[in-house]
């Protein structure tokens, strides 16, 4: 475990300091200001065409300093902690404020200790050479060729990343973090000599260079050779309005896009949610639960702390079916007149912290899979979808689906791929007629794209959405 | 800009790669700054200051190549980055197809910066109170027309009818939000080579862009957006942005019901691109070695539409976009991707040229042109003009989600717009999808107008496809 010193060591800088500039933020007035230095170092390796040719690292260090006037947010950064480039961005974020003089006072600095250790690491990753992950991507490589002679391409990536990141605010609060992650992604193109597919499998874990190991070999080998027999037959369906099924874990992503993003607390305090206002209304039905979980260990989502340093907590936005909380920052926060749920997260130094998702997921409900699947005389089984847009304001969703099954008869028939499925978030929430008792979280490399990239997971237990468009034919 | 001492840690970085073993480095040192003022309902919301500056080093050591970068320019810093990056290239398996660029192919007597003419000096002289000026001027305009949030508005206003849209009567709107955001910076990007290569390119910029959410009076939320962006201060026409945003909102009041089935579609300039990108992702010679591309094996094949020719022209002084050199320093110039239908060529980069023996031509796109033309009369140069002659189908002004299959061309997409029947806007529609394979969607391209936007690098005009399969 670091120690405070571990960290104003890489950052060159002392606490008084630390207070100087925070002072310097709010010499003009404002409500808050906080520092957020982060020093991050980046690898990554990939085979190609049989050979591990291509890698690199890449080193990011800098500071962000913001600060908070009402709602309003002043932001700059630099790229050194030389003290005049930091109190340069002091001034620059202290703009935001239009009054002459500040009358804040430095209260007593404290360090605010992490709760429970989320990022299990035995070998970091800073300390391991690149060349060390060279045989994993050559094992990755033989085990998919190996299970499937159709491959004829394979690409395998390794990536890992370690962030030193310390936090200080004008609450006299001192919190730090180091936070590892490691990424393997295998992308593969089979070909039957008639038709050709892609197919990709991932995962990412914030944990030590430990993870790259044979089991995770076979995980990705058996994972991406999966069902290519159905892929290289699929056929895009004839669409319509349809009963959908989501297959647990990556289905999650609809629930991430269509829904989550509308609990974020920015875009309901502005109105623009379609959940706006409806706090303690029904949304969907009894029983339901949705999650945002900053704890759950290992996980691409998981923090300590987040970007504001406030500790990371499981948030319920939905329980039993009735909207419960939305996930706020600090501005946000103050604006409910509520406690900051520990959702506010940012890119890098370079951007401020506004309410993003962590590890977001529907609880696992009471109906058995299969009877799910049987309960349905014709629809879509959706088991991997690619990527998807929302519109927060309308609550509209796209989502494509990159493979499943059509459904008839209760039975999973014929597969299908490259469709579409549309609808709006709210009434597909509310349209949810089963769960299934198989929550699966999915590790997989998921990114939101809001305004800035932050890692994040998702998941979800077999669903029944009783009506969505499906564009098929 | 970049300062003299930065350059010199720029060319440090290449010595220090030699004295460590290196046989060939590439450095490419990045600078941005910009200044951005963000406006919620007509008050100050954020303002941000952004300066980066980075290193991008390529080393080359026994046959091998690997790619580093780092933002620590101080000169020990630099030092360590260096030998580092050299000791970690040497674990890199051999690679004899990775190296510099050809010299002969490379550009020359672009060291300058500013040969494009994309650098506004006038962007030094911006100061806060200025830019806190510029950030007002549509909240004023938008103000003069919607003067607070919370009123009800009819939907036959003239913001609704200049949208084209026909509203169901008896729905009011009313504002839930505004939100617009000013922003200006420089980019300075300076590359050199071991083998003589030095270039910068230096580019401003000046944008604004504008989000409206409204809300009818049956509850339901509609966002509009319009943003406009310049590299020359003078050239900025922007301040309809938040009105412009606002139409595009009300327009999409009382969306109906409407029938799928193949119906003509003319795509709007605004979303235009994203149909060209994958065509453009599958012109990559990596791609097409690593076939996932829907256009391997189609070099000089006639795989689309006669009328359909696209151009890349990187050299247009004044325009964002241009480049006079890519990333590897590569010459670039005009070249024609598709002609009347035939694949004309790759974007080549040299490591693509040696895995695949093509000839190295440039390593991607700059401003890809599409030519005019109309299968049906005249050149139409907009949208509106191409509903009218086109006189019934889809006009598609959002797309929202959906993907395209690289290895197959399949694609499927969200869309939302108009219906237009007998050359008229007849009501909005939402949650739409256009499916379909790309080759067979280019080769049904009937008309490409002459109104791609100025405020994009990519010049993709409005477009008329027919027989495109769409569902609701």
């Amino acid at each position: 475990m670091n120690t405070l010193n571990y960290y104003l060591d890489i950052f060159k800088v002392t606490v008084p300091q630390m207070e100087s500039l925070v002072a310097k933020a709010l010499e003009r007035g404002g409500d808050f200001a906080d520092l957020y230095f982060e020093y991050t170092t980046f690898n990554n390796l990939m085979l190609r065409d049989s050979e591990v040719t291509s890698g690199g690292f890449h080193i990011d260090y800098g500071v962000g300093v913001r600060t908070i006037s009402g709602d309003r947010t002043g932001y700059a950064y630099a790229e050194n902690t030389r003290m005049r480039d930091m109190m340069d961005a002091a001034a620059a974020a202290s703009a935001i404020a239009s009054g002459t003089s500040g009358t804040w006072t430095q209260p007593a600095s404290r360090l605010v200790e992490a709760g429970a250790d989320l990022y299990p690491v035995l070998k970091s990753w800073r300390k391991t050479e690149l060349s060390e992950f060279v045989p994993f991507l050559h094992a990755l490589e033989r085990a998919v060729l190996e299970r499937e002679k159709r491959a004829v391409k394979v690409i395998a990536r390794v990536s890992s990343s370690d962030s030193d990141v310390l936090m200080f605010n004008s609450l006299g609060e001192i919190t730090f973090d180091s936070r590892p992650m490691g990424s393997v992604v295998v992308s593969v193109i089979y070909s039957d000599g008639r038709n050709t597919i892609s197919k990709s499998s991932s995962r990412s874990f914030r944990t030590g260079a430990e993870m790259l190991d044979d089991a995770l070999v076979e995980t990705l080998a058996d994972e991406v050779v999966r069902n290519v027999d159905a892929l290289l037959e699929a056929e895009r369906p004839k669409g319509g309005q349809m009963p959908v099924v989501m297959g647990a874990g990556a289905s999650g992503i609809l629930l991430h896009e269509a829904m989550g993003h509308a609990f974020e607390a920015d875009f309901n305090r502005k109105g623009q949610s379609i959940f706006a206002g409806r706090i303690g209304e029904r949304v969907a039905a009894k029983g339901i639960n949705v999650v945002d979980d900053g704890l759950l260990a290992a996980n691409r989502g998981a923090g300590a702390f987040d970007d504001e340093g406030v500790r990371g907590e499981k948030t319920y936005m939905v329980t039993d079916g009735v909207l419960t909380s939305y996930l706020h920052d600090r501005v946000s926060a103050r604006y409910y007149g509520l406690e900051s749920t520990g959702n506010g997260r940012r890119e890098c130094f370079r951007f401020n912290p506004i309410p993003r998702m962590r590890a977001t997921y529907m609880e696992g409900g009471a109906d058995d899979p299969r009877a799910i699947i049987e309960s349905v005389r014709k629809g879509i089984y959706c088991a991997e979808f690619t990527n998807g847009q929302v519109k927060i304001g309308e609550g509209d969703f796209t989502f494509y689906v990159k493979s499943g099954w059509m459904i008839e008869n209760g039975r999973l028939t014929r597969p299908v791929k490259d469709i579409n499925i549309i609808g709006n978030g709210p009434k597909a929430l509310a349209d949810i007629t089963m769960v299934g008792n198989d929550l699966k979280v999915d590790n997989g490399t998921w990114t939101c794209g809001k305004d800035q990239s932050v890692p994040v997971s998702c998941g979800i237990p077999t669903v029944l959405v009783k009506s969505l468009a499906v564009g098929g034919m | 800009m970049i300062t003299a001492a930065e350059i010199a840690a720029a060319r440090s970085c290449m010595a220090l790669a030699s004295g460590f073993g290196a046989s060939a480095s590439r450095v490419s040192l990045g600078k941005s700054i910009m200044d951005s003022y963000s406006l919620r309902d007509s008050a100050v919301d954020k303002v941000s200051h952004n300066s980066d500056c980075s290193i991008y080093l390529t080393v080359f050591v026994d046959g091998r190549s690997g790619n580093f970068s780092t933002n620590r320019l101080d000169s020990d810093e630099l030092s360590d980055f260096v030998k580092k990056a050299v000791a970690t290239t040497r674990l890199l398996a051999p690679d004899t197809c990775r190296h510099l660029q050809d010299p002969a192919l490379t550009a020359k007597n672009v060291s300058e910066g500013d040969e494009l003419n994309l650098y506004d000096r006038s962007w030094h002289y911006l100061e806060p109170g200025i830019r806190l000026e510029k950030a007002f001027a549509p909240a004023v305009k938008f103000r003069e027309i919607v003067p607070a949030a919370g009123e009800w508005h009819d939907c036959a206003c003239a913001q609704a009818e200049k949208s084209g849209g026909s509203v169901r009567t008896g729905l009011k709107w009313r504002l839930i939000s505004e939100e617009s955001e000013w922003s200006d910076g420089l980019d300075d990007n300076y590359l050199i080579d071991s083998n003589g290569f030095e270039g910068r390119h230096i580019e401003t910029s000046f944008s604004y862009c504008s989000e409206v959410t409204i809300e009818d009076s049956e509850g339901n939320k509609y966002s509009g957006y319009w943003w406009e962006c310049a590299p020359k201060l003078a050239e900025l026409d922007y301040e309809g942005c938040s009105l412009a945003a606002l139409q595009n909102a009300v327009g999409q009041i009382g969306p109906a019901r409407t029938r799928g089935g193949y119906r003509t579609m003319v795509l709007d300039s605004r979303v235009a691109s994203r149909l060209v990108s994958p065509i453009i992702g599958s012109l990559s010679a990596m791609s097409v070695q690593q076939k996932n591309s829907f256009l391997e094996g189609k070099l000089g094949e006639k795989v689309f539409s006669d009328h359909f020719t696209f151009i890349d022209k990187p050299i247009i002084p004044g325009k964002s976009g241009s480049r006079l050199f890519d990333t590897e320093g590569t010459a670039t110039k005009e070249r024609t991707l598709i002609e009347r239908g035939v694949v004309k060529t790759y974007f080549v980069s040299s490591y693509a040229a040696s895995k695949t023996g093509l000839a190295p031509t440039v390593e991607g796109v700059s401003v890809p042109v599409i030519e005019p033309f109309c299968t049906k009369g005249p050149l139409v140069p907009d949208a509106s003009g191409m509903i009218r002659r086109f006189r019934n189908g889809i006009y598609v002004t959002g797309l929202n989600g959906g993907n395209c299959n690289n290895v197959t061309g399949d694609f499927s997409y969200g869309v939302s717009g108009f219906v237009f029947r007998n050359g008229k806007i007849l009501a909005p529609f939402k949650e739409g999808l256009i499916t379909g394979n790309m080759i067979e969607l280019w080769n049904n391209i009937a008309a490409a107008g002459t109104d791609a936007r100025t405020a994009t690098r990519w010049q993709i005009p409005s477009l008329v496809f027919t027989d495109v399969s769409f569902s609701v």
